[in-house]
């Protein structure tokens, strides 16, 4: 019996020490082996899209999802192993050649699943702007009552500068049943100013109520930021026109202009410095009558 | 084994004073192995898959939502339903083709033939035993998707009532699959069996491809096989309702109603075929 024990016991050592050991060496012969740029290889899919929908027998909704968690990967990973503050929506610098690929296997696999053709509208623009197109109107065919489908192929139209195709989508959208009322403002809108302000901040402040995904959340949240601080800038060089008409100079520093800031109510810091919508100090360019974003510290998208 | 044969003397015993009164013996002969095959997938522990299903269900349920950008109810319905087809298909292949073999093998079976049982009865008893064995899984684990979509949305979830229209069609889709494995093993190997088993499920979800195929070839000869073959095999992709039901679609009544039917008549054809196969089979 004891004999029997020390066996077993004998063989688990043997078990617990051959794993631990065979997870040593696979670290060990990781390091040994020459690193590779994350950025410059890509795998490569073993499947087309049609090929994957035939392969999944019943299993195609689960295959989708597969497909879609790995957009998300795929798209984080580059996001982590790149330098610098970059957007959502301009992943351009990132060699990101396989994520239209990804996202139309996931919507050939489930022609009804609508979160990849959204994130496909917000992220491959700047990456393959007929791609994102394409994709797109693939989910507005499969999903013909999808009107989120229509706004976002508008922004698609509307960040390449085609108001015109930007409008006739938005009203297209519109008329589909359990549209919002602003679907029909907007057509109007982006005919009549495509280019302003005020078109910018209507469409992601729907992109911002509308989408289910953090990462489209918060690309829309960093771009009204944007758009908030475009505005305060505005509203300080006014101030320090005034302030330049009144004493015929640019002010020193901040707390020169402390009580007009008080009085219209913008937020300072202890220096007396107006904050910008991340909560980071302004920069005075003394002399010349200027304010912008101090790059080190802001959240505010620089461009 | 002693069991059986009790069960089916108590049957006996039953339907002899039923027999008196009216009562059909063949069915009470039937349910009697049909009980007996339930307890032995029990004692075989076919039902441990359930623990498997809850861990997949559990884990996904706390991990899923970092990984699928808000996606996790979607999510939760695909993989728990899938997982149930995947586990029912394994089930149903695994013990089908085993149903009828081990009493050959451990010779049971003459014990049970020196009764008053028929073949057929003997393999449409096991089938149904099989079949209240996957209902048990099939329930199980639906409640547990449920419970999974109520864990996830904080609440009640829309999601809850329409998978079930989904699972009733997976359990119509295992109960073809068991009578297509019984079918082989009523005549081949277990081994073989299992793989044309899952050929068949393979087969079977292709079948659109298949009518697809056959039109779009010139000959007529091969068109006529291809048609043929669509229509011979089970068509499977008509149960697969896993994908709707996860953006919370039902199918509709009417079409539920044609595969059910299409179904029994299917497994009636093919339990029909297995009974001629194995009535003539000499286990010398």
């Amino acid at each position: 019996m004891n004999n029997e024990r020390l066996k077993s016991i004998t063989l688990g050592l043997v078990i617990l020490v051959g794993i631990a050991s065979a997870a040593l060496l696979v670290r060990w012969t990781d390091t040994l082996r020459p690193p590779v740029d994350p950025n410059a290889i890509d795998e490569s899919l073993y499947l087309n899209d049609k090929t994957a929908r035939r392969m999944s027998l019943g299993f195609n909704g689960l295959a989708a999802d597969w497909y879609w968690m790995r957009s998300l990967q795929y798209v984080g990973k580059k996001l982590i192993n790149s330098t610098g503050d970059i957007s959502l929506d301009d992943l351009s610098g990132l060699n990101m050649k396989l994520l239209a690929q990804l996202l139309d296997t996931a919507t050939t696999l489930d022609p009804e699943f609508t979160e990849p053709y959204e994130y496909a509208a917000v992220v491959l623009p700047a990456i393959d702007v007929q791609q994102a197109i394409r994709l797109t109107q693939k989910g507005i065919n499969a999903n013909p009552n999808a009107w989120r489908l229509y706004h976002h192929l508008g922004y698609i139209y509307w960040r390449q500068g085609q108001y015109q195709l930007a409008s006739e989508t938005y009203s297209r959208g519109a008329q589909i049943p359990g549209a919002p009322a602003w679907m029909e403002a907007m057509k109007a809108k982006l005919l009549s100013e495509g280019g302003s302000r005020s078109t910018a901040r209507e469409i992601y402040t729907r992109m911002y109520e509308q989408s289910g995904d953090e990462q489209v959340k918060q690309m829309a949240r960093k771009h009204l930021m944007r758009l908030d601080s475009l505005d305060q800038r505005d509203g300080l060089r006014k101030a320090l026109a005034a302030y330049q008409a009144r004493t015929g100079k640019c002010p020193e520093s901040w707390r020169e202009l402390g009580p007009i800031f008080r009085a219209v109510q913008i937020p300072m810091d202890q220096s007396g410095a107006p904050l910008d919508p991340s909560g980071a100090p302004y920069l005075l360019k003394a002399g010349a009558c200027e304010v912008e974003l101090d790059s080190k510290t802001t959240k505010v998208p620089l461009k | 084994m002693d069991e059986q044969l009790r069960t089916l003397d108590t049957a006996q015993a039953t339907h002899s004073e039923k027999s008196k009164l009216g009562g059909s013996g063949s069915l009470w002969r039937m349910s009697a192995i049909a009980r007996n095959a339930f307890r032995e997938a029990v004692r075989d522990r076919v039902l441990y898959n359930l623990v498997l299903f809850v861990l997949l269900l559990t884990a996904a349920s706390i991990f899923i939502g970092e990984l699928s950008g808000g996606q996790e109810r979607k999510i939760i319905v695909d993989l728990g339903l899938s997982a149930m087809l995947l586990f029912g298909m394994f089930i149903a292949i695994f013990v089908g083709v085993g149903l009828v073999y081990k009493e050959i093998e451990r010779r049971t079976i003459y014990a049970v033939f020196s009764k008053p049982v028929g073949r057929g009865e003997f393999l449409v008893g096991k089938y149904l035993g099989l079949c209240l064995t996957l209902v048990v899984n099939v329930l199980v684990m639906g409640v547990g998707v449920s419970l999974a979509l109520l864990y996830i949305s904080r609440g009640w979830d829309p999601l809850i009532p329409t998978i079930w229209p989904a699972v009733l069609l997976i359990y119509l889709e295992l109960m073809l699959l068991t009578a297509v494995a019984l079918l082989f093993s009523s005549f081949s190997s277990p081994a073989l069996s299992a793989l044309l088993t899952f050929l068949v499920f393979v087969i079977g979800h292709f079948s659109a491809d298949l009518k697809g195929l056959a039109s779009s070839l010139g000959s007529t000869g091969a068109r006529w096989f291809f048609t043929g073959l669509y229509y011979l095999l089970p068509n499977l992709s008509n149960y697969s309702f896993i994908t709707p039901a996860a953006h919370g679609r039902t199918p509709d009544a009417g079409f539920v109603l044609v595969t059910a039917l299409y179904a029994f008549v299917y497994i009636a054809v093919i339990l029909a075929a297995a009974t001629l196969i194995f009535s003539r089979r000499n286990f010398k």
